[in-house]
């Protein structure tokens, strides 16, 4: 996976959280993600297609998604209610829609976003691309915003 | 003058019915649906004056919806207001060009989502 293929999401991350919630966020170094199904208790999916492949995925912990849900939506839930995970999944969808903007020698397609929860799931990342995870440090918690790609250009 | 706010997130929905009262629209002016498909059936049974309509949708999406709605007469000179995550320049020309009257990227600030739809509720 090209590492020119991070930043996007990095920025689109970092403009979502920082710029447009006004949430204290900070970014360390993206790492490759050891084991792809180690992801928090809350995550959104979107899949990426067309001249390339793959998926990114948001995830919070329970406490971070309440959290920054409320704060994005102006309501002050207390659990994770429909509303909350409507609003994680919104933000995976704003992330890997603003992505696009500087990746525009790729023509990419983006699929309706999903949202998972729980302790144990499987993630279908594509086959044989690794996932780079990007960690993100903020006033309700440590999350992350996981990259799978695999450039489909001949 | 009815506005209708078509997005599959109830949280945009929230946001954008929260903008247009703050700007001064009657609750009841506003309507919204989930998907292109049940924004069709309000569009047909009402007389809508401002569209403001999200890309990705199930059943039928946003773009798929404007195409539509362009090709009917009540609504070939209608304001539509696409707010969209979907960023890249190419996104921005198709949905200009199949009828889309404003194009926002998400996520937008209230101040500035208003700004750009203000001239469109007189």
């Amino acid at each position: 996976m090209k590492a020119m293929y991070i930043n996007p999401f990095l920025n689109a991350s970092m403009n979502l959280f920082k710029e447009y919630l006004n949430v204290s966020v900070t970014v360390s170094p993206p790492v490759l993600l050891k084991d792809p199904n180690e992801l928090k208790e809350v995550s959104a999916i979107i899949g990426l297609a067309g001249d390339t492949v793959g998926a990114v995925v948001l995830t919070f912990s329970r406490e971070t998604a309440i959290k920054m849900v409320s704060k994005f939506s102006g309501l002050s839930f207390m659990a994770i209610t429909n509303e909350v995970i409507d609003g994680v999944g919104e933000m995976v969808n704003i992330i890997a829609g603003n992505a696009k903007k500087d990746l525009e020698d790729y023509r990419i397609e983006i699929s309706l976003p999903g949202v998972i929860t729980g302790n144990s799931y499987n993630i279908n990342w594509p086959k044989g691309v690794p996932v780079i995870s990007i960690p993100f440090q903020s006033e309700f918690g440590d999350f992350s915003v996981n990259v799978s790609m695999r450039d489909m250009k001949v | 003058m009815k506005v209708l706010i078509i997005d599959d997130s109830s949280t945009m929905r929230r946001i954008h019915r929260n903008i247009l009262l703050e700007a001064g629209c009657k609750d009841e002016d506003i309507i919204d649906a989930e998907d292109g498909e049940k924004a069709l059936q309000l569009a047909n049974s009402n007389n809508i004056g401002l569209f403001i309509v999200d890309w990705n949708m199930p059943h039928l999406n946003g773009l798929q919806f404007v195409k539509i709605i362009r090709s009917m007469e009540k609504y070939s000179l209608t304001p539509v207001v696409m707010i969209t995550s979907e960023a890249a320049k190419y996104n921005v020309m198709e949905a200009i060009t199949s009828g889309v009257t404003n194009y926002i990227v998400k996520p937008v600030k209230a101040e500035i989502f208003l700004e750009k739809i203000s001239k469109y509720l007189t």
